[in-house]
């Protein structure tokens, strides 16, 4: 068989776990799966800005890209599913569950049908962090001034109460340290990444989260089409659900060392019932106009999201 | 300092450096007062202005391209003139020539590439995030201001060719 | 356009292409595309352009370039400038070459509310030359002293240069500004002194004025009120949190805009100016940063930056070589290549390396500005020396040059400091 070589963007620092732990073994595994016909080069710099890098795919500037869905707003509507809030608390759950609907259901609605997708996996529960407040107060977000990206989280601080204040995560120290926000919408792991703990008194927790991020790792049609039957049946047994798996993983480690860099730092505590229950009410609109937006693509939300939180049920399920 | 007969501006020059002054002397202004109100809202209304990041975004990407014009009307992009300084006086304005359509090609290679990208981003729906406002047709706005850029990148070291050959 | 594939080809292209006058951003973004289609192809590489021309100048945190610009354009009109060098004559006016020294610290002043070498040099020239001329300053000191002082718009913050650098490195521009504060106002002491060595050195008879009673001095500080008072409120908004440091440069306009109206010099005629000029400035820059970052793409396909690491570690060299080497590269450099376009050139091919080596990239930016000031004052294409003869064209450029040799060795002797003590670098940040 000829040898080919695939080129793999990347636009995050070599040592953030998604490079380490997911794409470096990815492109290991894919080049160990082919007997070595398969191999990979990580370019040393970024391309472009990250909302770049799915046209990168499409265009052939570069064989493998990942990156978020999120970034390109108005392109994925089927992202909608996976960054709804309560969830799941484990990332490696919601992303097998993610990948299995995908596959199944969400591929069909053409979005990308300009690549060749390896795996979409989604990040751990996006949880409440703030500086000095009080963690059980009912109105704890009325009025706080919120870090927010775009998406999804804007809509959930707006309808929480709160002001967001926009700003790319890269910024959310600098908008946390000078005051210009209070608190943060922000998984464990990032908080703990972005360095912002030390900015930060309280957390709370959310059963299931209050959103997630969904990612893409996705690869040049013309170059898959290139491989052979054999080769593209090797990537496929070490992509897809073994991808998403491998990445929910990495999150829920991430996640994990994020709490234990929180001790005796931040208070994280659980949501107050009080809390829950106005903030699932007031949460009900917007995920009922996520699934609208489903809809009008032309996409059975209703079933897609039932479909969902079974197949969630069925990953926790095979955790335990 | 008097600016050499071969450079002065024609009539369409003119009325175009009219158009892009008046447009881009909005654009920064809305710029500067986008960022003054965010702040001014944050703190003394406790209402940033929504989207005010994305708005800037979109008012910078346009005042570059739209600026691009104003240096191609007076061929005034930075070079390194330490060796071209030293050619004799009739030689310049052929040099200028060159390097100007030199600059065309590169200019008209990033129109086209500008206009397909818009395209792509439209047939997808691309939008900003928080206001959803299509982003396509600044792509084709950009694609625009690079397409006269580089017809006056030419056009105006020729102009300048021929008023310097008449004298 | 196959030849290109190979690095060592393209840089020898795009030396050739800048040298015979081509716009840097079309000689950037020309062998860019090219070298990149010679290793990917052609259709890839055409929409990776229209991807960096479109995509960075969307870049939010790329805004504070225009806003710093327009800002310091509103700080010229405004006559701020004047006053300061007033305020700092009126306390030294009584010291031999003390017009050559509030010059001096007059541009370090002003750089701390303009982002621009050029515009700094620019505007003091016209301010400080005719006095100096009008006591009989001999030009060498005078036109040196300007173009010197002038360098100092882009290591004191705002800074344009910074924010490129920023960009280019993803590091925080924040805390760029807070590191070049202190290398700053070393910068301003190195002036001064090699403005008392050129005196001495040279005998310079110059004449010096009767000193002026306490009292009047210090009402003479009432000229700085106007500069501080917007550098106090860009840079203490930073400190103390209540805008970002992206938000600075837009609240900085704001600010220098009122000190125009506020200075009875205000005219929509003028505005119009000052903002058909910052359109202008802002799409020269932009597309040598796109031109720039076309070419850092071909760099990074290229493989050159793994070439340049492994030939460092071919012969072990340790950190502290690699820096003099790249001290010594950008020293040759900045002889012939503006200074805007060698950072362009130089920074993406030499960051990963110095990162590699365990130095700190907010430090090398500050290191990186420090060898561009040098860059603006040596011949033969010394920017800054450009800019004097521009607005004098009855000086020579011989005479700009050889005023400048002190001001180049104390420059070399602060890089030199700063490399050996990087504590006075991170010291704020
Ligand atoms: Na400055
Ligand atoms: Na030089």
């Amino acid at each position: 068989q000829t040898q080919t070589t695939l080129t793999v963007a990347n636009w995050l620092p070599p040592a953030h776990p998604l490079v380490s732990e997911v794409i470096v073994p990815m492109t290991e595994q894919i080049t160990e799966a082919t007997g070595g016909t398969v191999q990979t080069t990580i370019l040393p710099a970024p391309l472009g800005p990250p909302a770049a890098h799915f046209d990168f795919a499409v265009n052939g500037v570069a064989d493998i890209t990942f990156g978020v869905q999120g970034y390109n707003p108005g392109r994925f509507t089927t992202t909608n599913l996976a960054e709804l809030p309560f969830l799941s608390d484990s990332a490696e759950a919601t992303s097998v569950a993610y990948w299995r609907v995908f596959e199944d259901q969400l591929i069909d609605a053409g979005e990308y049908d300009q690549v060749k997708v390896l795996g979409v996996f989604t990040h751990g529960p996006g949880e409440i962090f703030m500086k000095e407040a009080d963690a059980s107060s009912a109105d704890v977000l009325k009025g706080a001034k919120l870090r927010v990206g775009g998406g999804i989280v804007h809509e959930v601080a707006t309808t929480l109460g709160a002001v967001p204040v926009e700003g790319p995560s890269s910024k959310a120290y600098e908008l946390l340290s000078q005051g210009v926000a209070d608190g943060i919408l922000f998984p464990y792991e990032s908080v703990n990444f972005f360095k912002l703990i030390p900015q930060l008194d309280i957390g709370i927790s959310v059963p299931g989260g209050l959103y997630n991020t969904s990612f893409y790792v996705v690869m040049n049609k013309a170059k898959w089409d290139s491989l052979s039957a054999e080769q593209q049946e090797q990537i496929d047994s070490v992509t897809g659900e073994a991808l998403a798996r491998m990445a929910g993983k990495m999150w829920d480690r991430a996640d994990e060392k994020g709490v234990d860099a929180m001790d005796g730092q931040i208070a994280v505590s659980p949501a107050t019932d009080t809390q829950l229950e106005a903030w699932t009410a007031a949460l009900q609109p917007v995920i009922e106009s996520k699934l609208g937006e489903m809809d009008e693509a032309g996409l059975d939300s209703a079933a897609l999201y039932d479909a969902f939180k079974a197949e969630i049920a069925t990953a926790e399920a095979e955790l335990q | 300092m008097q600016t050499p007969a071969a450079h002065r501006l024609s009539v369409p020059g003119i009325t175009l450096r009219g158009v892009l002054s008046v447009l881009g002397g909005l654009f920064l202004l809305a710029m500067m007062a986008l960022t003054v109100l965010d702040v001014l809202g944050r703190y003394l209304l406790n209402a940033p202005v929504a989207g005010a990041g994305e708005l800037t975004e979109i008012l910078l990407c346009a005042t570059i391209f739209l600026g691009l014009c104003a240096v191609a009307l007076r061929d005034e992009h930075v070079t390194v003139d330490l060796i071209t300084d030293l050619l004799p006086d009739w030689v310049q304005p052929w040099r200028r020539v060159a390097c100007g359509v030199f600059g065309s090609v590169i200019l008209g290679l990033v129109t086209w590439r500008l206009a397909v990208y818009a395209g792509q981003i439209g047939s997808y729906g691309g939008q900003t995030s928080t206001l959803k406002l299509p982003i396509a047709p600044l792509g084709y706005f950009c694609a625009l201001c690079t397409g006269v850029g580089a017809v006056l990148s030419t056009v105006v070291p020729v102009h300048r060719l021929i008023r310097y050959l008449k004298g | 356009m196959e030849f290109l594939a190979s690095w060592p080809v393209g840089m020898v292209v795009i030396f050739a292409l800048l040298l015979a006058g081509v716009p840097i951003s079309f000689a950037l973004a020309g062998v860019g595309v090219a070298g990149v289609a010679a290793i990917i192809g052609w259709s890839p590489a055409l929409s990776l352009l229209g991807s960096t021309f479109f995509d960075n100048g969307r870049d939010y945190s790329l805004s504070v370039l225009p806003l710093f610009l327009l800002m310091g354009n509103f700080v010229v009109q405004s006559g701020i400038a004047q006053e300061l060098y007033a305020s700092a004559y009126a306390w030294l006016r009584h010291r031999k070459g003390g017009l050559a020294t509030a010059t001096v610290i007059a541009c370090g002043a002003f750089s701390s509310v303009c982002g621009s070498s050029m515009a700094t040099a620019a505007t003091m020239t016209r301010i400080a030359l005719p006095s100096m001329r009008k006591f009989g300053y001999p030009d060498q000191l005078s036109t040196a002293a300007i173009a010197a002082g002038g360098t100092l718009g882009i290591l004191i913050p705002p800074s344009v240069i910074l924010v490129f650098y920023g960009i280019m490195t993803q590091q925080d521009i924040g805390k760029l500004f807070l590191a070049g504060l202190i290398p700053g106002v070393l910068g301003v002491i190195g002036y001064a002194i090699a403005v008392r060595i050129t005196v001495t050195w040279r005998g310079m008879d110059l004449p010096v004025e009767e000193k002026l009673p306490l009292m009047d001095r210090i009402r003479a500080l009432k000229g700085t009120a106007g500069a501080l008072l917007l550098f106090a409120f860009v840079m203490g908004g930073i400190y103390l949190g209540v805008f970002t440091p992206t938000e600075s440069a837009g609240m900085g306009a704001g600010g220098a805009l009122l000190l125009v109206l506020l200075s009875g010099r205000f005219s929509l005629r003028a505005l119009g100016d000052v903002l058909y000029d910052t359109m202008k400035t802002t799409a020269m820059m932009f597309f040598i940063l796109f031109g720039a970052l076309t070419f850092t793409n071909y760099v990074n396909m290229s493989g050159m930056t793994a070439d340049i690491q492994g030939f460092l570690a071919s012969f072990g060299s340790t950190p502290t070589m690699t820096i003099l080497i790249i001290l010594g590269i950008y020293l040759l450099l900045g002889c012939v290549l503006e200074s805007l376009s060698m950072i362009m050139l130089t920074v993406p091919v030499f960051y990963p390396i110095v990162a590699a080596q365990g130095f700190d990239l907010i430090w090398f930016g500050i290191f990186v500005v420090m060898v561009t000031e040098i860059s603006y004052i040596t011949p033969p294409v010394g920017m800054n020396a450009f800019v004097l003869r521009s607005v004098v064209p009855d000086v020579r450029l011989g005479t700009i040059f050889s005023g400048l040799a002190p001001f180049v060795v104390l420059d070399v002797v602060r890089v030199a400091l700063l490399t050996i003590f990087p504590g006075i670098v991170l010291f704020l940040t």
